[in-house]
This record gives C-alpha cells, structure tokens and sequence, in this order.
C-alpha cells in the first residue's frame, strides 16, 4: 500500500504542540486541494489539562523559527511578555562564592578563523575568558540590549535569544496558527486509540469529537505521553545517574517597581544541592530551585529559594512569593519515533533546564519532520531510524554538556557536589574529551556532525568560565606564529567592540518599552 | 541643549531672530526631515531618502545635503547655495508645542509656537522682531507660523505616507559608493529609498488608491530627485581643486 502521508494529528496543545503545529504548517500549506495535493494539520488539546509552561528561555533559533511562522516580532514581544536573552550568567558554580562566569550566545571574535583560547591562557589572570573574546559579557553587567530600536526585526548587534511567558507563547501561538496557518483546533479529550493492522495508530478516540484519523500522529501530550507511552510503551531512559537534579521549586516574583532592571541574561546561581534560575520578563521575574530530591529536602531546598529572593529581589517578595513544585525523571524515551508517532517536547523527556534545551528540542524536531516528512507509509520508517539516530545523538550530547558544568566545579561544601565528580557518574565519552581538553583547546573539528547542539565555542565558555586549564602546546606551531599578529588585533578589535556597544545600546527595560509604544521595523 | 518657551508679546516685545544662514547657527546639517507637500520643491534641489529615527525606529523623508556628518554641502559661508530651503531649516529657532486645551475637554490640546530661547539666533540685538511696537504679531512671526503649521500637517502626511510605503514593502535599505576624483572612497549608508521593482508590480487598485492619496506624486518625485545626486558629488569634487 502506498499510503501518503498528507493528514498530520498533534495530541497536546502546550508550547510544544503549538510551536511544532506552526514549524510544520509554515513549511506545508494546508489545503483541500482535488488534484491530491492535499495537506491537514490538526491538534487536538485536552480542554480540561492545564499546559505545564515549561522552559522560558530559548536559543537564538527561535528568531528564525518565528520568522519562517511569518510572525511579527514586535507582535510576539506586546503579546508574550518576551525580553531578550544573550545568554547565561553562572555564580558561585567554581567554588561556591561570588565567581561567576559567562556563557554568551555570540561566538568568541573571529571564531570562523582563529582559535583565540590557547592565545588568552598566558593572561587568564587578568581577564576571563568571556570578557576577552567577546562582548556580551560586559552588556549583561549592565543590563543592555541586544539591538537598538532602529534596527529591523529579527536582526541584531550582538546574538540573541529570548525569555517569554510559556502560557501567553503558547496562546500567541495558537491564534497564529489556526488564524493565518490554517491550523485545525479541536478542543476534546483523547479517550482511546484505535490501531490499525500494521500496528499504526489509525485514529485517535475523542470524548466529544468522534475518531480523528491521522497519518501521522506527534505526541505533544507532555509528561502522560498518551501515544509514545501510554500506548507504544517505549521505555524511558533514565540519566539520573549522571544528572542528579529531579525536582523542582518554581516561583513568579513581582518587580519592587516598573522601572527595575530587566536581567538581559539568565541567572543560573549554584546551590548546595542544585541551582537557581532567574529569568526576567518584563512584568515578573521567574525564580526555581532545580536540585537533587536525594541530596536535599524541600523544606531546605525552598529555605535557599526564599533567601535567594530576598537577597535579590526584596523581603516583601519572599514572604510573598507562592512556589509550585514539579517532579521529573531526567532521562528520554528509548526511541522517539515508533511506526506513525514521533513524540516531542515533554512526551519525549525531560532534564533540568541548565542551558534551555527544552524549546530548543522541539524547534530541532519539528523542523526535521516538516524537513523530512515521509511522501508515503512505505518510507516513514526510514525517516523515522534517521530522526531516532539523530535525536538520540542530541540527547547525548545535551547531557555531557550539561554535566560538564558540574564534574568542573571545585565545590567541596556537599555531597552533591562530591558526587557530581565522581567518575561512575560521567560518561566515557566526556571523560574522553576532558582529559583530551587538558592538551589542547576545544576547537571546529571536536565535533562530528554538521548541525551540533553545541559548537566547540560554548565548550570554550564554560571550560575556560570555570577555571579549567589547558596546557601550552609542546611543539611549535608555524600557524601560531602567522596568526599571533592578527591574534593581538581581534582582542582589540573585540575590546573596541565592546566599548562601542556599551555606549550605544540602549537597557534591556528601554528598548522593551520602546517596542511596546513604536514596535520594530521589517526592514 | 535647548530650552523651549511659549512665545508671549508680554515676554518677548524685545527679541529678535537673526535669520543668516552659518556654521554657528547649526545650518551644517548631513539631512533635514522634509514633507511629501514641499517634495515637488525639495527635488529641485536635493536628492530625498528615508531615514529612521534613532529613539523610535520610525521612518521619515529627508532632504539630504550632504555625504558626512555636520557637512551641508550646500552651505558656503554664510550663503545657502540653493533655490530652496527645507521647512525644518527655515523654522528654526521656533517649535510647535502643544499646550493643554481645557476649554475642548479633558486631555486635549492646543497647538502653540515655541522659541528656543538657547538657538545662537536668538538675541536682543540684531534680526527680525517677533512683534509690532503695538504688540501684534510681525509679518516676520505670521510667516513664520505658516510655516509652522505647514510643518504639523506636514507630519500626520509623513505618518499616513510611511505607512502606505511600508505596508507595500515599498522602501528598501540602500548604499552609495562615492568615488572623488582624487580617488578617495566615500560610502554612504543608513538610508532607504522606494523600491523600484516592488513598484512596478503593484496592482491597479493600490495604484488609483496611492493616486488618490498623492502618495504616487511623491513617490516619483522622491525617485526623480535621485538626479540631484551628481550636482553634489560634482559640488564636493570642485572643492578639492
């Protein structure tokens, strides 16, 4: 049989079922066309099952994936409640007191060419590593903005992502897609599933909406994973034994006044048994605690949340701050596509959101399934050994990166940290890498495929963020010697750089208004 | 630094304009905002672009007079080499202002002429009076009001003009390179201009719409005006003889 593949059913309507909904149907028009070039995106969301909102943070890909949506970006800013984000600063995560390093989303200067790591290490005394190589570093400390308002939408000065409201982004999403898209949304609870005889889900069985047949089902239904689950049982994997972090305390924080500083950066501040994220969006902050449920008790895992509050925001809103607390498994699915399902989002796992994988993720799904859908049931299964390999090679490394931010740290005050360290708990492959690193500096070839999650750049950050030293090269080498006087100039075209966007862009705050009162230009 | 006041024939009986064209009066300017309504005289003279401005992002035409910052190529000495002057040249030191209205309700306003009582124009010595011995208004002031208001409509012209523009994709980011004759390499960026080929292929509805408008005049006369480019390159090459 030679069934084409042109009727797609997402199941959940969260961030992760709108934001794939809009990726697809922004790659293939929907129509009801006679000739067969017909194409039907439904979603289905349960109306009784409030959307978790996880992941307020995204990369830099977000601008492109919501360009391609054809979506405003001045739009999205009025309606999300979104700022902007150049990436993360980390405190206290070398020794536990007031270091901090950061992870900017703009690549060290003159990365294409010129490796600049092995030329800072003889002046890592006198300037981090972050602060030589690239600008960002110096806007977080002062809040800055990425851009001005003059420049067109989507564009920038220096690299950026964004902070926004998961509920309101997946609102704003909704309204995109079914009003411009052309995206079906059915409001029903998913009550059965029928098969058919090749094991295929046929339709799925809705309380108020009849059967709904598909040709290809993505589970967006978040941690119940109803199909991928529920249904297929393909197996979680689990990554507690490497990272430890299970639980989490979330808590929204009202600003002291409308004109406090809106951070331009994640904060991710190191804990005795986790960390704390605080995220700025124009009207609140989002402040949690992810830590470990074996290294830490709630009551002291929300002691060290409230005092974190206090100590950054005020008194007032830690004795008012209410916390929601959300459990997870660290780990992803076994597989992730299984005959006519892909799971994406939460369906498909979950870890602790150290460097925003989340949204990320299912950006990267998304984009490869409207990329690569299958024309006809006969070569799904190819494409779907294609998206298992790929995405479990990105799970993969997802988890080393993360990891390493922990097995660095020189933090003796717990066992958490203790236990981060110890070698049962890093996998071969970076435990390879590191003592690799210890000779020779992250670099282009480290890495195997063509679109990593991370390039060898943000290993350069955090390696070097946290203190980790990399030794001289023991032979001479004829490419150092050209590149040492081009090498001098990019540090200073890097510091005159730096300087030039300190005095000409405007706070995080400002420009956020200013694109509530004039919105950008397209052009 | 500026510092605005109403003008009032109780306060300013004594004062006077000096209205010379100089360096010292800040007549050295790149650009000047300029109005669809004054575009038939502006590209006689001077080539006109599209600027944003820097606080709001926000387009708005130009009469551009030179090809660097703080050079009008069109000022020698204390002569403006041209048939025209832009508007926003010749209002100067003055301003509208909007003053609350109470006698037309709540929130609304009025509109009054300002002076910047800092401009280098502005003196007890030399220049034009702003009012009669009697205390009316001089022909110096009326005229000058003209212009003023000329300038008012001037600007809610601009917001409905750069709108049709934009929702038409009709403007498009654009560089100059200039090369002098000594061989030197200017280039000139920052600025839009119509998009041509978007142009060419609106439909015959937008068209008879922009026609009636008058947004299809001024756009022909912004692309028209490109002509006055060559007399000021030729302007800044004579004066490297």
């Amino acid at each position: 049989m030679n069934h084409t593949i042109n009727r797609i059913v997402i199941v959940g309507g969260g961030t992760a079922g709108w934001l794939s909904a809009g990726i697809i149907a922004a790659e293939h028009r929907i129509t009801a066309d006679s000739t067969g070039h017909s194409f039907d995106l439904t979603i289905v969301e349960s109306p009784d099952i409030p959307t978790i909102g996880v992941g307020e943070g995204t990369w830099p890909s977000m601008r492109s994936t919501l360009q391609k949506m054809g979506i405003s970006e001045t739009d999205f800013f009025r309606e999300c409640s979104a700022s902007f984000k150049q990436g993360t600063l980390f405190k206290g995560w070398r020794n536990g007191g007031d270091d901090t390093y950061c992870h900017p989303f703009s690549a060290p200067h003159g990365y294409t060419e010129v490796n600049l790591a092995p030329h800072w290490q003889p002046s890592r005394d006198q300037i981090g590593f972050a602060d030589a190589v690239s600008p960002q570093s110096a806007l977080f400390a002062d809040r800055q903005a990425p851009k001005q308002i003059s420049t067109p939408e989507y564009a920038f000065n220096v690299n950026y992502g964004y902070h926004l409201d998961a509920g309101k982004f997946a609102e704003f999403l909704r309204k995109h897609c079914v009003e411009k898209l052309g995206v079906t949304h059915i409001k029903a609870n998913v009550t059965g599933i029928n098969s058919a005889e090749n094991g295929d889900i046929a339709a799925i069985e809705t309380d108020s909406h009849g059967a709904i047949e598909g040709d290809l089902f993505i589970d967006c239904s978040g941690q119940r994973a109803l199909l991928i689950g529920d249904h297929f049982d393909i197996p979680l994997q689990s990554k507690h034994n490497i990272l430890f972090n299970n639980t989490a305390l979330a808590a929204q924080v009202a600003y002291d006044s409308d004109s406090d500083a809106i951070e331009s950066c994640t904060l991710s501040t190191a804990q005795s048994a986790g960390w704390i994220w605080d995220i700025g969006l124009p009207t609140r902050r989002g402040i949690g605690h992810v830590y470990s449920s074996d290294h830490n008790t709630e009551e002291r895992a929300s002691d060290e949340l409230l005092s974190y509050i206090a100590k950054t925001v005020s008194k007032n809103a830690a004795a008012s701050a209410t916390m929601r607390k959300v459990h997870f498994s660290p780990g992803h699915r076994a597989k992730f596509w299984h005959k006519n399902c892909v799971a994406i989002g939460m369906s498909a796992g979950f870890i602790e959101p150290l460097e925003a994988s989340a949204l990320v993720l299912v950006e990267l799904s998304a984009s490869m399934i409207a990329e690569q859908l299958p024309a006809n049931r006969d070569v799904m299964d190819l494409v779907a050994k294609r998206f298992n390999d790929k995405f479990l090679y990105r799970w993969d490394r997802i988890i080393e990166f993360l990891k390493l931010h922990y097995i660095l740290s020189q933090r003796q005050d717990s066992e958490y940290w203790r236990d981060n360290r110890d070698a049962a708990s890093i996998p071969d492959n970076l435990r390879d890498l590191v003592e690799l690193w210890r000779h020779q500096s992250p670099w282009h070839r480290d890495t195997n495929s063509a679109d990593e999650m991370f390039p060898s750049a943000s290993f350069q950050y955090v390696l070097y963020g946290m203190d980790f030293e990399t030794q001289p090269s023991t032979t001479q080498r004829r490419s150092d010697v050209i590149a040492q006087a081009q090498v001098q100039a990019l540090f200073q075209e890097n510091a005159q750089r730096r300087a030039q966007l300190q005095s000409s862009l405007p706070t995080n705050r400002d420009l956020i208004n200013k694109i509530h009162t004039y919105g950008f230009q397209k052009i | 630094m500026s510092s605005f006041a109403i003008v009032d024939s109780s306060v300013h009986g004594d004062l006077k304009v000096n209205t010379s064209r100089g360096v010292e009066f800040g007549d050295n300017l790149m650009f000047t905002m300029t109005y669809p309504m004054e575009f038939r005289d502006i590209q006689s003279c001077y080539p006109i672009f599209f600027s944003k401005d820097p606080e709001t992002g926000q387009f708005y035409p130009v009469a551009l007079l030179g090809f660097e910052d703080q050079t009008n190529l069109f000022l020698n000495d204390d002569q403006w080499d041209a048939t025209y002057i832009p508007m926003t040249v010749r209002r100067q030191p003055f301003l509208i202002g909007f003053q609350a209205d109470p006698d037309k309700g709540e929130g609304a306003t009025k509109p009054v002429v300002s002076i910047d009582m800092d401009s280098p124009r502005v003196s007890n010595g030399d220049g034009e009076s702003l009012f009669t011995e009697d205390g009316k208004p001089s022909e110096f002031l009326q005229k000058t009001i003209g212009t003023l208001e000329a300038i008012h409509r001037g600007l809610e012209h601009n917001k409905g003009f750069i709108t049709a523009l934009l929702e038409h994709d009709l403007l498009e980011s654009f560089s100059l390179e200039i090369t002098l004759k000594d061989g030197s390499n200017n280039k000139l960026m920052g600025f839009y201009t119509i998009a041509e080929e978007k142009l060419q292929s609106l439909d015959g509805e937008t068209l008879a719409k922009f026609n009636t408008q008058g947004y299809l005049q001024s756009i022909y006369m912004a692309m028209a005006s490109f002509s006055r480019i060559r007399p000021m390159i030729d302007k800044k090459n004579a004066a490297l003889d």
